[in-house]
């Protein structure tokens, strides 16, 4: 598959080395040489300097034979532009990253295909999205609710008081428990465990598991529902912390603080009246007392700077507030902060990104979803008939070591997947595998 | 924190690797294996039949190293590429071993590097007297080298289709810059190998229609679209005596001199791509002016008119089989004028486009040195202007001029390196000085002592213009790198 990627920025460069690994053939147009060089000289793909509104540009770039255009330059009204050009020119599904939350609205969606473009990705409403989940689930680490709410992902941290620390996975599958252990996130690695693997104290397990059981699995991690979320105190005015306000169910007690003063005032006109506005450095520790931090159920760092965050969330931690939310923007330093004990990291690349990932599977005939843990995938897959993934159940089949199956749909009924599990035609099966390993997968379904 | 301490080289996939690259070779060989049984040369067969099982074995005994990782960084890609053309000349010189062919090992070795590195440089005193089988070797040599082996292995394994592939393209390719024609790295190698094996069918359909017969026509259309020079006949093309034949080679080495992704855009429509390349103007710009300055400063030593429709013929063949780096004769060109001989130096030395088969410093280089000057005489004046500095209408930044100057530094003293060898050897200093030059631009072009063969070197020279050859093919860099002190040390 053909695709062209305009704007070599951070999610354009992530996104090109995702796919190429994927060995898709990719394109990656910047007007910026510099930006290309050192991605042309190190990663299995083609670069072309100039500009992506050129028609000259697009030509070159054979848009005309490409499956998937992704425009991510800094520029919302270029990338729009740059789609609708490459529409224009034969360019199969176009995919424009906005920062404008009213173009994404449904009335204005028959427009944006009359010009040309498909699919509109706003990193900043995922970013909402995503802490807004955070926030209704607060005591998971990630939560994912795949086919309306049939089967569960959550991603739970497990500390000591965890019954399931220390022990084999077989022996947890063996007495029956209601869920699947199918990633497991130490340190810097992720691994698919097999069953002879362990959990550790300070991992990071991936559960699947139904809703009914979701009371047992929060008893066996060691954790305990506290109670739900009211005040909520944000640090950074940025355009997440204003899309996230509006989103938010007005009975939310929120606080913004913001250390640019025009900034504030402009904002006092995007929020609701259950929110206030405060001028003032959000690491300044007396001002954070000044307005009662330690009454807060939850703090989210918002600001520009992937450090500040960081911190501010540990002071945020020291102060005994439960739920702590970082913008991480700097891709290395997620392993860290995860690491630092903070609840949820978001990052707008990755989240655009899996975004784009789905949009492409999705495409790929496969009906596949994809959601992105960093270096692992989950995908939903469908068995067809007569496919080398339904001739036996899973434990004769010999699956790869790098895949796992985690749960299964059928007939629109969730349940999970076990070594006696026969997989039939039609099911879709949840895969999760590592990065780069998802097409030596599909061959296991068509 | 725990980070997996990765250790400095990973010898265990490179192992792999040339294990699988000797397969290729070995399966190379089963070709003039089989054509020994067509001319019942049974010793041949042997011989062929013994280096194809040693190559096998060897190749196995690789394939089976146990891999911790396939990870390949930028180290084990300079390693691999620069270990691969070695392995793999010592392994293709077995057949002249083993076969009674007269060669000593250094000899040997000498004559495989040259075939590989397409310089074309022969160390067999009469070809003539060689099976078919050991002939066509030589031009299987040529035919791998030209395009390039890694090239090549990166079209047909497709475990090499990913970051690591490009690691090794960059070691392998020639050029300022790299220029890829498809996104994926195993595309762009089949592709540049389709246009390969295109110009080699054409070329062979010409040669058989003229004077010669299949195996000859296959022998030389091989050398010279990869730019070689091995021949069949002890007086290369002047034994075929036919003007046909020289200029449908001229033609061919002409077009094999020329970045082979220009024909890959002109297959797609894309004419304005190879008329708007400056690099080409002034390949054929250089060739031009170097035919006319030969064809001039031998009609002013005999004006004799009469010969003027034969040098018309001889000296353009001539002046391109020099700049591309092919090294077939024509003409007795030992008989030119001391300054003709200057002229053919000066084109052996600018060679042809960078992404073609020639050898050489690349023209690339040239018009970027040459521009850079011009730029540099105009600032003495003009002080504070900015200048580009332009190639096929791309600007190219400083660091550019910074890499060609030190490539032309490393140039000139690995030459002045294998003259100090040579004229050791007893060689006076203008045979070192060709001979050196020959080598280290995979020219392959012999004069004064070397005229008739490489023959009459010594066996230490043999083995430092080996040396000369590879550190010429893969452009300098990728050799000198595996001798720097950052490569060994983290």
């Amino acid at each position: 598959m053909k695709i062209v990627i305009a704007g070599a920025g951070e999610v354009g460069t992530h996104l090109a080395k995702l796919l190429s690994k994927e060995g898709l053939d990719i394109i990656l147009i910047d007007p910026e040489e510099s930006k290309l060089q050192a991605i042309d000289a190190n990663y299995n793909l083609m670069t072309l300097t100039g500009s992506p509104i050129s028609f000259k540009v697009l030509k070159d770039s054979n848009v005309a034979g490409c499956d998937l255009f992704i425009a991510v330059t800094p520029f919302e009204t270029a990338n729009l532009v740059a789609c609708s050009f490459a529409k224009k020119l034969g360019a199969g599904k176009t995919v424009a990253r906005i920062d404008n939350y009213e173009f994404i609205k449904p009335e204005y969606r028959q427009y944006f295909l009359g010009m040309g473009i498909d699919e509109l990705i706003y990193p900043e409403k995922f970013a909402s999205e995503e802490i807004i989940t955070a926030i209704n689930h607060s005591w998971v680490r990630n939560w994912f609710e795949l086919y309306d709410g049939e089967l569960i992902l959550t991603g739970v941290k497990l500390r000591k008081n965890a019954s399931i620390v220390g022990r084999q996975l077989k022996d947890i599958a063996m007495s029956g428990h209601p869920f699947h252990i199918c990633a497991i996130k130490r340190r810097h690695e992720t691994i698919i465990p097999r069953g002879d693997d362990h959990l550790e104290e300070g991992d990071i397990a991936y559960i699947i598991t139904q809703d009914e059981s979701i009371p047992y699995v929060i008893d066996i991690c060691g954790k305990t529902i506290k109670k739900p979320i009211k005040r909520i105190l944000i640090v950074g005015g940025s355009r997440i912390a204003i899309q996230l306000v509006n989103m938010l169910d007005p009975h939310y007690k929120i606080k913004i603080i913001e250390s640019d003063g025009d900034k504030c005032l402009k904002m006092l006109d995007k929020v609701g009246d259950n929110c206030k506005v405060i001028h003032g450095d959000g690491r300044d520790i007396e001002l954070l007392r000044e307005e009662q931090i330690e009454d807060y159920d939850a703090f989210i760092a918002l600001t520009d700077s992937s450090e500040t965050n960081i911190l501010a969330c540990l002071t945020a931690k020291e102060f005994g507030v439960s739920k702590t939310i970082a913008e991480v923007e700097n891709i290395q330093f997620i392993a860290e902060a995860e690491n630092l004990n903070i609840g949820t990291v978001i990052n707008k690349k990755l989240l655009a990104s899996s975004k784009i990932f789905q949009i492409l599977l999705d495409f790929d005939s496969s009906n596949s979803k994809c959601l992105a843990l960093t270096d692992a995938e989950v995908a939903e897959i469908v068995a067809k008939e007569k496919s080398k993934i339904t001739k036996a159940p899973v434990k004769d089949l010999s699956l790869p070591h790098d895949m796992t199956l985690g749960g299964l749909i059928r007939d629109g009924k969730g349940m999970l997947v076990n070594g006696n599990t026969q997989i039939l035609p039609g099911d879709h099966v949840l895969v999760f595998c590592l990065s780069g390993a998802i097409h030596k997968i599909e061959k296991y379904f068509n | 924190m725990y980070i997996k301490k990765r250790k400095i080289l990973n010898f265990a996939i490179i192992a792999r690797l040339l294990g699988i690259l000797l397969l290729i070779e070995a399966a190379f060989m089963l070709v003039p294996f089989a054509v020994c049984f067509l001319y019942e040369e049974l010793e041949t067969a042997k011989s062929f039949g013994l280096s194809i099982l040693i190559t096998v074995v060897v190749g196995l005994l690789g394939l089976f190293c146990k891999t911790e990782s396939h990870e390949m960084g930028k180290r084990e890609g300079f390693l691999l590429t620069g270990l691969t053309w070695v392995v793999f000349s010592f392994f293709g010189m077995l057949p002249f071993l083993f076969y009674d062919t007269g060669l000593n090992v250094a000899s040997a070795f000498f004559e495989t590097m040259s075939g590989l590195t397409t310089t074309g440089a022969s160390t067999i005193a009469s070809v003539e007297a060689m099976p078919h089988g050991i002939l066509l070797w030589r031009a299987i040599t040529h035919f791998i080298g030209g395009m390039g082996i890694i090239l090549f292995t990166l079209a047909i394994i497709p475990m090499l289709n990913k970051q690591s592939g490009i690691q090794l393209f960059n070691a392998e390719v020639t050029g300022i810059t790299h220029e890829k024609v498809r996104p994926r790295i195993s595309h762009t190698a089949k592709t540049l190998w389709l246009i390969y094996i295109i110009l080699n069918i054409l070329l062979i359909a010409a040669l058989w229609i003229g004077p010669m017969n299949l195996f000859e026509a296959i022998c030389h259309s091989f050398s010279t679209i990869a730019t070689g020079g091995f021949s069949t006949r002890n007086d290369s093309i002047i034994a075929f005596d036919s003007n046909y034949v020289k200029i449908v080679i001229t033609i061919f080495m002409f077009l094999a001199g020329i970045n082979f992704s220009l024909f890959y855009h002109l297959v797609h429509g894309d004419i304005k791509s190879l008329i708007k390349s400056d690099i080409t103007r002034w390949y054929i710009g250089a060739i031009i002016i170097l035919i006319l300055a030969v064809i001039g400063i031998e009609l002013l030593e005999n004006p004799d008119f009469s010969r003027l429709p034969q040098m018309l013929i001889d000296i353009p063949f001539q002046i391109v089989s020099s700049i591309t780096s092919t090294g077939f004769n024509a003409t007795n060109f030992t008989a030119w004028q001391h300054a003709s001989i200057i002229v053919l130096i000066l084109g052996m030395i600018m060679g042809s486009c960078a992404g073609s088969t020639a050898g050489g410093i690349k023209i690339d280089r040239v018009v970027l040195i040459c521009k850079n000057l011009k730029n540099e005489l105009h600032k003495l004046l003009h002080p504070n202007t900015v200048l580009p500095l332009r190639i096929n209408g791309k600007i190219l930044g400083p660091e550019h001029v910074l890499k060609v100057s030190a490539f032309l530094l490393l140039f000139v003293l690995s030459t002045i390196l294998g003259m100090i060898v040579l004229t050791l050897s007893g060689l006076n200093l203008q045979d070192g000085l060709f001979a050196s030059l020959s080598c280290i631009c995979n020219n392959g072009l012999g004069w004064g002592f070397t005229s008739v063969s490489y023959a009459g070197l010594n066996d230490i020279s043999k083995w430092v213009m080996s040396a000369l050859m590879l550190i010429g093919r893969l452009e300098i860099f990728t050799v000198m790198v595996l001798f720097s002190k950052s490569f060994w040390s983290k």
